[in-house]
């Protein structure tokens, strides 16, 4: 299939207060989101990324602009995309007295599953999101963990075509979460889904993320690749160079790929877009001296997110 | 999508509430300790006053009905409700259900449990007080008891709607109404006793004329039975439009994620 996950045009969102003023909460969003795809939504709190998640799923609606979500009118078709697409929450929950296979059985049931379809895809997910340990334990005594596992095996249970997931890490250890994102890759890879996202946590989106759009204050200020972000904001890695004698630190700003240069005496600073190449050629600057140390530090989008959160 | 798959989309809400009523204690407060407190009070009020037989059937009547008309409302509202207090709000309206999936299933364990009910208020009475309730035959019970759970149904959709309007606490408005009726439609007294106001508003309620049709079994006399099922089908059908239109607009404002926060 070759539609996009979600095209939108133009999208909108304000709420307004009970003395009648209004809040804009999403600005003229327009982005498109390719088949297949794992995008992520990323921005510093209350920028509108679960409002976004929420109006791309269905479960609220727009004030303008034009949504297809897999080539379906969101408006117009929108029983026939909530059949195809499925969200796990952030901070999930669920009916609290029901067990875990309870839970999955009643939302299998809500998609109209029913007899041993039912009882193996419930099965399948249980095996799949490994819960097995907890099958008949309550929702109301599990742990974050499992209860963020809980909330992924329901999101598959209809094998969606496109799966949402708002802050699928939050609050989780740093082992459950690596678990949790070698999961999301899994399934994206396994049932060819297109995968939309929403994280503050920047290796996260490094880590799962062909795209990233950074959103602020209802508005989206940037949008593109993991790796073109950093170049774009000439975050590129960041070389430092402490050395003894003479070194002809102004050549190296006329080197291909120098982002910037901060030359003391005795330490340089550069930033380069793609060390590996350009390392070499300014190395041989420093033949007149003696180097004492070299520190790479590549750039990570935690930087990106601190210069586009400003 | 075929039947079975339809089914079980009404099913789930019946299957959550089972299973959710199951693990409450006070579930045993709702089926058989307050059925069981305003069938007695009723009771042993007729023997106080020395009531006839035909007053002990008329007020014997009402208390049944009204017993199970609010043990059945109840589950009704409880498909929102549950979703409302466990936060799970966003994962029901994600999926592709229409609102009479959620209402009707939701019914379907209200029309169970209200029947348990029945059976023991029935029973009982029938020892107790010496009032045979199934005197008229199956299919009046039928009949009556129909005419209850539509307005039981009735009931929970305006608690839902309410909900979804107003946000978290509106459902005490919405159970307002269900006092309103045990007022006007006839429980323990007949309407004519109402000012003329309040029985032009009894008129408008199903419910009075399922009453009326049922003592008519043991205190003959004229009923509308045609017209109450003919309001009762109106109000169901309008409840369910006002449902659809509420979830869409707590789509519209938002309200539908505050429920979930
Ligand atoms: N139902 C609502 N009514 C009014 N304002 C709302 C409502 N829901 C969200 N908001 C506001 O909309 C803004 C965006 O909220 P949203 O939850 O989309 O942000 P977010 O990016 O997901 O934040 P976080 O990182 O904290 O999850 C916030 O300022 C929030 O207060
Ligand atoms: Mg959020």
């Amino acid at each position: 299939m070759t539609e996009k996950s979600v095209e939108a045009k133009g999208i909108c969102k304000m709420y307004k207060s009970l003395l009648g003023s209004s809040t804009t909460i999403l600005d003229n969003i327009s982005l498109d989101i390719e088949a297949g795809e794992i995008f992520g939504l990323l921005g510093p709190n209350g920028s509108g990324k679960t409002t976004l998640i929420s109006i791309f799923s269905t479960l609220i609606y727009p004030e303008a602009g034009s949504l297809f979500i897999l080539g379906m009118n969101a408006r117009r078709d929108k029983g026939e995309i909530r059949k195809v697409i499925n969200i796990s929450t952030a901070k999930p929950n669920f009916p609290w007295s029901l067990t875990v296979r309870e839970n999955l059985r009643h939302y299998g049931m809500l998609y109209g599953l029913y007899g041993s379809d039912l009882s193996r895809t419930v099965d399948d997910q249980i095996e799949a999101f490994e819960l097995g340990d907890f099958r008949d334990k309550r929702f109301e005594d599990l742990s974050t963990g499992i209860k963020q596992r809980l909330s992924l095996a329901k999101a598959m249970l209809n094998h969606p075509r496109l799966l949402f997931l708002d802050e699928p890490t939050t609050g989780l250890d740093p082992d459950i979460s690596m678990k949790t994102r070698m999961l999301v890759k899994r399934i994206h890879e396994e049932e060819n889904i297109s995968v939309i996202l929403s994280t503050h946590y920047m290796p996260e989106a490094e880590m799962l993320c062909d795209r990233i759009a950074f959103l602020r204050k209802g508005r989206i200020v940037a949008m593109d690749t993991p790796r073109n972000l950093k170049k774009h904001l000439c975050l590129g890695e960041r070389v430092v160079i402490s050395y003894q004698g003479q070194a002809d630190t102004a050549a190296i700003e006329k080197l291909p790929g120098i982002l910037g240069l901060k030359a003391q005496k005795g330490r340089v600073e550069i930033s380069i877009d793609r060390g590996e190449e350009s390392l070499d050629q300014i190395i041989k600057l420093f033949s007149g001296a003696k180097i004492l140390d070299i520190d790479i530090k590549e750039p990570d989008l935690e930087d990106v997110f601190i210069e586009l959160a400003r | 999508m075929n039947w079975q798959g339809e089914l079980n989309k009404f099913l789930a809400s019946a299957y959550k509430n089972w299973i959710i009523s199951r693990r409450n204690i006070f579930t045993i407060f709702e089926l058989f300790f307050w059925p069981m407190i305003s069938l007695l009070s009723i009771g042993l009020l007729t023997r106080f006053l020395k009531m006839d037989d035909s007053m002990v059937s008329f007020l014997l009547v009402g208390a049944i009905a009204l017993t199970i008309l609010q043990v059945a409302q109840i589950d009704v509202a409880y498909v929102l409700l549950f979703d409302m207090w466990s936060k799970s709000i966003k994962n029901t309206f994600i999926a592709p259900i229409k609102s009479y999936h959620l209402v009707f299933g939701a019914l379907l364990f209200g029309i169970l449990r209200g029947s348990v009910v029945f059976i023991i208020l029935v029973t009982v009475s029938r020892y107790l007080f010496g009032f045979d309730f199934l005197v008229g035959g199956l299919l009046p019970v039928l009949i009556f008891l129909a005419g209850i759970y539509a307005m039981a149904a009735v009931i929970g959709i305006a608690v839902c709607v309410s909900i979804l309007t107003f946000g978290q606490k509106a459902d005490v408005a919405a159970w307002s109404l269900s006092g309103l009726i045990l007022l006007v439609s006839g429980i323990y007294y007949p309407i004519d006793v109402l000012p003329s106001i309040l029985q032009t508003l009894a008129k408008a309620i199903p419910l009075t004329y399922f009453l009326e049709y049922y003592r008519s079994i043991f205190i003959p006399g004229p009923h509308h039975l045609i017209w109450g099922a003919s309001l009762a089908a109106f109000y169901l059908i309008f409840g369910l439009i006002m449902l659809d239109r509420a979830i869409e607009r707590a789509r519209k404002t938002g309200i539908l994620l505050r429920l979930s926060e």
